[in-house]
């Protein structure tokens, strides 16, 4: 009997904080529920009002969410392009991230900043949400210097500070299916039911959600506009670390050096580096080289 | 002489949050309370996700917080203003003119990552987790490496 009434209890309450709270069906449920005399009428609307108004219809996705996203997108980012699991570059590189991240608008996520060397000749760099950066190995040995390092980093802190890779994904419905899933799971934890929250319809969202970002990472790049801001906050990033601010359009300029002979990687995703360099400007400096950050540039990654 | 613009900064800091402390909750896995509002600044606190703390002012992208009597700086994007629950059971507890919630460990999440690794098993999340294990650097070595590198 105790179980029908919480499998009742359940389905009423995840029906009711689904979307179709109506006040007449919660008075209904209360009676009902309260005739089987396992919790009193009031104890069940409380119950239902406190579910119903406290959580909340989602916008955006949370830090939480975010970082799972870009885990599993960056699962896929993996699957093609191998991490360098070298400890000390591995470290190098993090170093430098965190120097950049950490003065950033942003500068903690739900798990943490995560920088990566990948395996790929191509000149290439790309972020996932949540704090996910890969930097090719490729474009790293084309870098000159510690600066030029930290400008390619913080050109990706800055898509994950403007949450570019979330505005790539195309389902409307993302939101709503969301909030719908945190309601379910509310009504059924509630009730301390062991009946399971249905992943399918979430699964499916979760994947359709990686697809669309992935591909957006790795094929189609985000759009000029977002290209062009995070060329520009880069820049503010490097200035607030110390960095040389002109480092952005260094990096441009050996990319665009290539662009005769290259393919792949940004070339095929981001807009071409001499419209990004006339975006951006050269800018000023205050920030000089550093013999010390030029020694360990060159042991690290010469 | 450190310290002394440090304490001097918290105090000051108490008396004009006071007035307008408000709760909110930590929404990033783990973070540090620190003692001026700097990323690189001492920590002087741990706190993790969910944790409920007051929020006293705010300035340029930082909380200044009180929580377990400790006062210090948390970044303005490691809370939230929305009540993070940890458990669903807790909203039955809950009166019913609480604020906005949000549910933790739900929507995306550790499951619907499982059930997604079997319908694409090309994903390499062991090289993701390995990429996370690595990736890890102490606020020490980032302040040590930004001193011997000369930057601010």
């Amino acid at each position: 009997m105790r179980r029908a009434v919480t499998k009742i209890l359940t389905i009423l309450t995840s029906t009711l904080l689904g979307g179709c709270a109506n006040p007449q069906f919660a008075d209904l449920g209360a009676s009902v529920l309260s005739a089987t005399g396992y919790v009193d009428e009031s104890q069940v609307k409380g119950f239902l009002a406190a579910g119903s108004k406290a959580i909340k219809s989602q916008e955006e996705l949370t830090p939480e969410q975010e970082y799972y996203l870009g885990r599993a997108v960056s699962a896929r980012v993996l699957a093609k392009y191998p991490p360098v699991l070298k400890p000390a570059l591995t470290r190098y590189v993090n170093t430098i991230g965190r120097v950049v991240s950490g003065v950033s608008d942003l500068p903690e996520t739900f798990g943490g900043y995560h920088f990566a060397v990948i395996e790929s000749d191509e000149m290439n760099a790309l972020s996932a949400p949540g704090g996910f950066v890969f930097i090719s190995r490729g474009l790293l040995r084309r870098l000159k210097d510690e600066d030029s390092v930290a400008a390619v980093l913080a050109h990706e802190v800055a898509h994950i500070v403007h949450r570019d890779g979330v505005s790539a994904i195309a389902n409307s419905n993302l939101f709503g299916a969301l909030t719908d899933a945190s309601r379910q799971a509310a009504a059924i934890g509630m009730n301390n039911s062991s009946i399971p929250v249905d992943l399918a319809p979430l699964t499916e969202l979760f994947s359709t959600s990686v697809t669309d970002l992935t591909e957006r990472l790795l094929v189609t790049g985000y759009d000029r506009s977002q290209e062009y801001k995070a060329d520009e906050y880069a820049v503010e990033l490097l200035r607030r670390a110390g960095y040389r601010s002109d480092s952005v359009a260094r990096v441009l300029e050996i990319v665009q050096s290539s662009a005769a002979t290259e393919h792949g990687g940004w070339f095929d995703t981001h807009p071409a580096a001499k419209k990004r360099i006339e975006e951006l400007g050269h800018g000023d400096s205050i920030s000089t080289d550093c013999p010390e950050r030029a020694a360990r540039f060159a042991a690290f990654v010469r | 002489m450190r310290n002394v613009v440090i304490a001097a900064t918290l105090s000051i800091g108490a008396i004009l949050g006071d007035a307008q402390a408000e709760p909110v909750w930590v929404q990033v896995r783990e973070s540090v309370v620190r003692s001026a509002p700097k990323y690189y600044a001492a920590g002087v606190l741990p706190v993790r996700y969910g944790e409920k703390v007051e929020r006293l002012s705010e300035s340029a992208g930082w909380a200044y917080v009180k929580v377990r009597n400790i006062q210090g700086y948390l970044p303005l994007s490691a809370v939230s203003l929305d009540r993070i629950v940890l458990q669903a059971r807790e909203l039955g507890q809950m009166s019913a003119d609480t604020s906005d919630v949000i549910l933790a460990g739900k929507g995306f999440n550790k499951e619907v990552e499982k059930a997604y690794k079997s319908t694409d098993p090309e994903a390499r999340f062991d090289l993701v987790d390995k990429v996370e294990q690595a990736s890890k650097v102490s606020s020490t070595e980032v302040a040590q490496f930004r001193k011997a590198g000369d930057l601010p």
